[in-house]
């Protein structure tokens, strides 16, 4: 039992993968997760309900201390570090500051959401117990999977495979650890 | 009750043809990546774009060599064709982010199939725009200079200087189409090493995948931050391709000193970044066979919107006349004068003729649908972007405030090799995304494939 790390089941459509969904959720499984090979709508809420704030606060924290560094970096080296007299203007002469702090803003921002999408996919993970399953090359191409693992404590391979035959699977396999 | 004109492409047209399936379009796509031989048409444009690589490299030798008096450069033209392409190849580049974040965020269904060759296509161009103005410094090894660090002597560049607000937008934007680009093909990559057949291919795509899984977490995750990085992406270019204007803006020469143009010049990247995808989108099109993933709703949708860059130009170009009579100032006058009847008027009204009355053609609904002619019209908008540029960086230049800082400028022979050269180093990087990379966005069209017919 222990060799196992989960039980796919291969589906058509995305429809009747999140019928499957719905159906494995409803029966008391919650260590389970389903990949398809475009973002099905509505499938996050199914699985993981709630809304998630922690990826836009990330971009948002990256915008606010993009914004802090660009503009510190001017200010300081004009102000303090190097002074030089532009025509009477003010050292700090914000105005001119803004495009600079703009721009750092924006890349920390998006910096923060690309590492952010990484770090909360868990990737990179170059390995994965899934990647030696058959059925699951087609999960980036035109099937839609469903794999219960084994860590759930309903976990039980024979009722797992008799709910995806019962929820229309089209293919059942099992994944080794 | 909606009429219809003759010839219009019906409102019901499928954005994708109706035999493509999320297996069809999956293979089709990523066969062209895997393919062991590249196709004849790909190794004829490759060794035409790579020739015209090495013309970029001995212009650059030679460049560096002798110092920038190679080039036409001179006082009063002191800003040559180099700076007036370097305008022109970030208008291409931000082209492509308009079509790529701008859409993406009004949902356009063309966009999905249509953003990859963009963001190919910025991200060929925008080296090239970088380029231009290191080779312009005279001393292009201090470039990094500009880099906001204090270097080995102590001194910080000049942070209030539109100079360095450019270089740092070209910075920022280079850096950030780069993220932008990966977090949208991550999951592309990992359908292209699904279907891998070659061991080296498995590892390369694999670790390019970083281990993409689809599951919907990651899903989730991914749709976010790109729904949040396109939102930054849209104002992000046009702040890039104003502040290029504001360069000019920011100097006293009479038709520059002018506050419209950041949005003068963000209209030129509308409608000539628009007009490279269309002729980039033809030849992937043709090339590749995807005839039924980039279909005539895509082109239509494109003509269009250059039809929309190209009105948005006439209305600047209305006020490009109508400041200097708005004014006093004589320099001003005189300056328009020489552009519309001096040493530029040929480029000048030309560059009228093929940015926006040719383009007026796009009006009709059977142009729209007429390749060669959409062909013709966006390679005429490129040159006419070009001339745009050098009449405008050129022209003003050589009509200065005082007579006596009149002057002419002729490009030389290494002036044209800059020109050839950038243009080999961009087909070649294109050439090299069409080659290795999914040029078409499989996660996103195949949302529009199983929404169009549904099972």
């Amino acid at each position: 039992m222990s060799d196992l790390f989960g039980i796919i089941g291969v589906f058509r459509t995305p429809d009747a993968v999140k019928n499957a969904a719905v159906g494995v959720r409803e029966t008391g499984y919650r260590k389970f997760e389903v990949y398809t090979p475009y973002a099905v709508e509505g499938m996050h809420e199914i699985l993981h309900p709630g809304t998630k704030w922690g990826l836009p606060v990330l971009m948002f924290v990256g915008a606010v201390f993009g914004a802090a560094w660009g503009y510190w970096i001017q200010a300081w080296s004009e102000v303090v570090n190097y002074p030089i007299n532009v025509g009477g203007r003010p050292y700090n002469s914000w105005p001119a500051f803004t495009v600079g702090t703009f721009e750092f803003m924006v890349l920390c921002a998006v910096a923060a959401g690309l590492f952010g999408l990484l770090a909360a996919s868990r990737l990179p993970q170059l390995y994965h117990p899934l990647f030696e399953a058959r059925s699951f090359a087609r999960a980036s191409r035109d099937r839609f999977l469903i794999c219960v693992e084994a860590t759930d404590p309903r976990f039980d391979p024979a009722a797992v495979s008799e709910l995806f035959a019962r929820l229309g699977a089209e293919r059942i396999e099992e994944v080794r650890a | 009750m909606t009429m219809t004109f003759p010839g219009e492409l019906p409102a019901s047209a499928p954005v994708v043809a109706s035999d493509v399936t999320l297996t069809s379009l999956s293979e089709k796509v990523s066969s062209r990546v895997l393919a062991r031989r590249a196709p004849l048409w790909w190794w004829i444009g490759f060794t035409i774009a790579f020739l015209l690589f090495t013309v970029l490299a001995i212009q650059m030798a030679w460049l560096f060599v002798n110092g920038i008096g190679v080039w036409g450069v001179d006082i009063p033209v002191a800003w040559g064709l180099a700076l007036a392409e370097y305008v022109w190849w970030i208008a291409l580049a931000s082209g492509g982010t308009i079509v790529s974040a701008l859409f993406f965020l009004t949902r356009s269904p063309w966009r999905s199939a249509t953003n990859r060759i963009a963001e190919s296509m910025l991200l060929s161009a925008a080296p090239c725009a970088g380029l231009m103005p290191i080779m312009h410094l005279g001393r292009p090894g201090l470039f990094y200079w500009l880099f906001p660090y204090s270097t080995v002597m102590g001194i910080w560049p000049q942070p209030r200087s539109p100079l360095w607000w450019d270089f740092i937008c070209l910075l920022c934007y280079i850096l950030m189409s780069l993220m932008y680009y990966y977090a949208g093909i991550l999951p592309d990559l990992a359908t292209v090493r699904d279907l891998a057949q070659s061991k080296s291919k498995q590892i390369f795509y694999g670790i390019l995948a970083l281990g993409w899984r689809g599951s919907t977490r990651e899903w989730a995750n991914q749709r976010v931050v790109y729904a949040i990085m396109s939102a930054i992406m849209a104002p992000m270019v046009i702040s890039v391709h104003s502040v290029v204007g504001l360069d000019f803006a920011g100097g006293l020469t009479p038709g520059w000193h002018d506050t419209q143009f950041p949005p003068y010049f963000f209209f030129g990247a509308v409608i000539s970044g628009t007009a490279v995808i269309v002729m980039l989108t033809i030849l992937v099109r043709w090339g590749y066979g995807l005839q039924d993933v980039l279909t005539e709703y895509h082109l239509n949708a494109m003509a269009k919107v250059i039809l929309v860059g190209s009105l948005l130009l006439a209305y600047a170009y209305v006020w490009e006349a109508f400041g200097p009579f708005y004014g006093s100032g004589v320099a001003e006058k005189t300056e328009f004068f020489h552009r519309i009847f001096g040493f530029t008027a040929a480029p000048f009204w030309s560059e009228k003729i093929l940015t926006v009355v040719v383009p007026q053609l796009l009006w009709f609904p059977f142009v729209r649908r007429n390749i060669p002619l959409l062909l013709l019209i966006s390679a005429g908008i490129i040159v006419g972007m070009w001339q745009e540029r050098y009449v405008f960086v050129i022209g003003s230049l050589e009509h200065n405030y005082m007579p006596s800082y009149w002057g002419v400028y002729f490009p030389t022979f290494w002036d044209w090799a800059a020109l050839a050269g950038t243009i080999g180093l961009f087909l070649t990087l294109f050439f090299l995304f069409l080659r290795f990379a999914p040029i078409v966005s499989l996660a996103e069209v195949r949302e529009i494939v199983e929404e169009g017919h549904p099972k």
